[in-house]
């Protein structure tokens, strides 16, 4: 732990700043409250959220208007297709065209849907299966911790791209087994952050107050614990989002996942390789595109980090 | 240290049996039967493929070699629990079956694949220490300047990118982009290994996949280095050190440097076993025949002892370069005690 600037304490203000904090004791003094109100401070953590908030509204909006004025991201026309193939980018195809003629733009946005579903379930299922076993090993001990962090020691000793791609050898191709295959393979990270924070807390005495009363395991868990590592684990799952796209995209450049043509950013990077030589905007628009949003949710996660205050240990 | 090091290998038994299993598994419930993949289109004789299953282990035979058939005049499959326990006793002989597809010992698949991915490793780390840890100490001594900032937006960038896309664009700009400039004077190559007679020199086939696959962890590595010197700097020894009237180079490269380097060299050593894993991306970006792409290939194809074989040799070298980086840390800061309770 760092001693504070000295510069930043000003000695004679500091009354003052008191008297203020007491008065505003009737307006919002909760965590979240305070976070947002740091968050907003945090000028790269706003940008990444309106930065965030931007693809969302683009791509859940995209069936009203990308179709109509880019054209369709899926079809191509055979009539045309030989004039409209591979256009530099315009300013009626700003991302240019691919091989059969669709507009990149329209892909991309598109690529965009597949990208943050993939984000936001395949971390929405490692948070949910991180969290109980976190809670059943840290809350239960003995036999149940050896076991299941044993279990999350195996899941982490795997190399993990091959893992995730013979996972989907098992289960077959196809968008979902991809949220799936993701959504299981992230668990043991999110458990051991549970379980570390379980762990500093369950010894607390209002735990033991509780559980005098006659609170149930689950009610403890749930209405005592959870509140308590919830920071940590909404840091821990934004900065997840991103490394669940760049997996995503990893497995749709090599061919699994998305089936074409549907696309994602990792399969229209794999398209646009070919033309490497002679139409390099195909590979490299896709990999801004990644490159832009991933970085969005890393600086989001380091903004709530720095605003909830939490500790992590690397990341 | 010895008692923690006995301890550690035990730990391996559970998890290396554990990872063998889940592999065991999938092969057994992945679609699509293995033996029937190795014809392709065509049909294949009976006999042949009788004769494929009793070679590798998936029917009864006798212990002449002689397939068994049960009343009907049927083969008897092997049941998984056998077969789970002759991988087992075969793996601690050092046999890892052979593959279906090529009909080859995997370990000698193996033994073929590993040294390109440790080749490529070997570099690639080199450069992550050199650059990573060089970048933050900058970074740290020169906060808030203009490379300070520098250091901070290019590691950024490169953890939030994938590391295929950025070998691709170096093939772009060293393949293509420069060879163009210079009229076709200058280029890196882009794909493959130094073949017998190579166009390059042979070093030159090294540099874009190294850096490919060094990227994102040189990011972490320089971003680890500023944090750890930054908190060091502002210690109290460094502080005696600074009123007792020494310069700032002899600080910071005597006094600072070695415990900040402490965490560094961990990262950096973890790092190394991570890539001993192969790199199927940069592998396949690059073409690069290393022991990634190879079971990447296998599993594609459903070659399952070579997916076993492989990852089961992947996983074990891992384990071990993660022991070795965890007890020369206790080497290197004495005021880690390996073993005692109080440490996890």
């Amino acid at each position: 732990m760092q001693y504070p600037n000295l510069d930043s304490v000003n000695v004679e203000g500091a009354p003052a700043q008191a008297v203020k904090r007491d008065g505003q004791a009737g307006k919002s003094r909760t965590l979240w409250g305070d976070a947002l109100k740091r968050l907003k401070k945090n000028k790269l953590a706003m940008f990444a959220i309106v930065w965030i908030l931007l693809i969302v509204v683009i791509a859940v909006t995209a069936d009203l208007w990308v179709p109509q004025t880019l054209g369709d991201p899926t079809a191509s026309d055979t009539a045309t297709m030989a004039s409209s193939s591979r256009l530099a980018p315009s300013l009626e195809h700003p991302f240019g065209t691919d091989t059969l003629g669709r507009d990149v733009l329209s892909r991309v946005i598109y690529g965009a849907r597949i990208s943050l579903t993939v984000g936001i379930v395949a971390t929405g299922i490692s948070t949910a299966i991180g969290l109980v076993m976190g809670a059943l090993a840290a809350y239960y001990g003995g036999i149940w911790d050896a076991i299941i962090m044993r279990l999350a020691d195996t899941f982490l000793a795997f190399p993990y791209t091959l893992f995730v791609i013979a996972m989907i050898a098992v289960m077959g191709d196809g968008i979902q087994n991809v949220f799936i295959a993701i959504g299981i393979l992230g668990w043991p990270s999110i458990a051991r952050v549970f379980r570390s924070a379980i762990l500093s807390v369950k010894e607390s005495d209002y735990i033991d107050a509780a559980r005098s009363m006659g609170a149930s395991d689950i009610r403890i868990i749930a209405r005592h614990i959870f509140p308590n590592s919830v920071a940590s684990i909404v840091v821990y799952a934004t900065m997840n989002i991103g490394g669940a796209i760049l997996t995503e995209a990893a497995l749709s450049f090599l061919g699994l996942g998305v089936i074409p043509p549907d696309p994602s950013w990792g399969t229209l990077i794999q398209e646009g390789q070919k033309f490497l030589q002679t139409e390099p905007w195909l590979m490299i628009l896709p990999g801004l595109a990644i490159l832009t949003t991933v970085l969005a949710f890393t600086l989001l996660g380091d903004g709530l980090r720095d605003a909830l205050d939490v500790k992590m240990k690397d990341a | 240290m010895l008692r923690y090091i006995l301890k550690r290998i035990l730990q391996f038994i559970p998890v290396f049996l554990g990872v063998t299993l889940i592999l065991f598994i999938m092969q057994n419930v992945v679609p699509g039967d293995p033996i029937k993949l190795i014809a392709g289109e065509k049909k294949m004789d009976p006999q042949t493929e009788m004769n494929i299953r009793a070679a590798h282990g998936l029917i009864v035979t006798d212990e002449n070699g002689n397939i068994v058939f049960d009343e009907n005049g049927d083969t008897i499959e092997t049941p998984l629990v056998s077969r789970y326990f002759n991988y087992l006793g075969n793996l601690l002989q050092g046999d890892l079956g052979t593959s279906y597809q090529k009909g080859r010992d995997v370990r000698d698949m193996i033994f073929e694949a590993y040294p390109y991915t440790v080749q490529i490793a070997l570099v690639a780390i080199v450069l992550e220490a050199i650059v990573g840890v060089g970048a933050g100490i900058i970074s740290a001594i020169k906060r808030y300047s203009f490379w300070d900032i520098l250091v901070t937006l290019t590691t950024s960038m490169l953890v939030a990118m994938p590391a295929f896309w950025l070998g691709l664009l170096l093939q772009l700009f060293f393949g293509i982009w420069l060879k163009d400039a210079t009229g076709g004077a200058f280029a890196l190559p882009v794909s493959g290994v130094p073949g017998p007679h190579p166009q390059f020199p042979g070093w030159m086939y090294y540099i874009l996949p190294a850096i490919t696959l060094a990227a994102v962890s040189t990011a972490y590595t320089a971003r680890i280095m500023r944090s750890q010197l930054v908190e060091v700097m502002n210690q109290d020894y460094i502080r005696t050190a600074k009123a007792k009237g020494l310069s700032k180079r002899s600080i910071i490269f005597h006094h600072a440097l070695k415990n900040a380097l402490i965490p560094v060299v961990t990262y950096i050593g973890m790092d190394f076993g991570a890539m001993l894993a192969g790199a199927i991306l940069t592998e396949t970006v690059f073409n690069w025949p290393g022991i990634g792409q190879q079971t990447y290939v296998a599993i594609t194809q459903r070659d399952w002892p070579i997916v076993m074989g492989s990852i089961t040799v992947i996983v074990v070298v891992v384990m071990i370069i993660n022991l070795i980086v965890d007890v020369s840390y206790a080497f290197l800061d004495p005021r880690i005690r390996l073993g005692n309770k109080s440490e996890k």
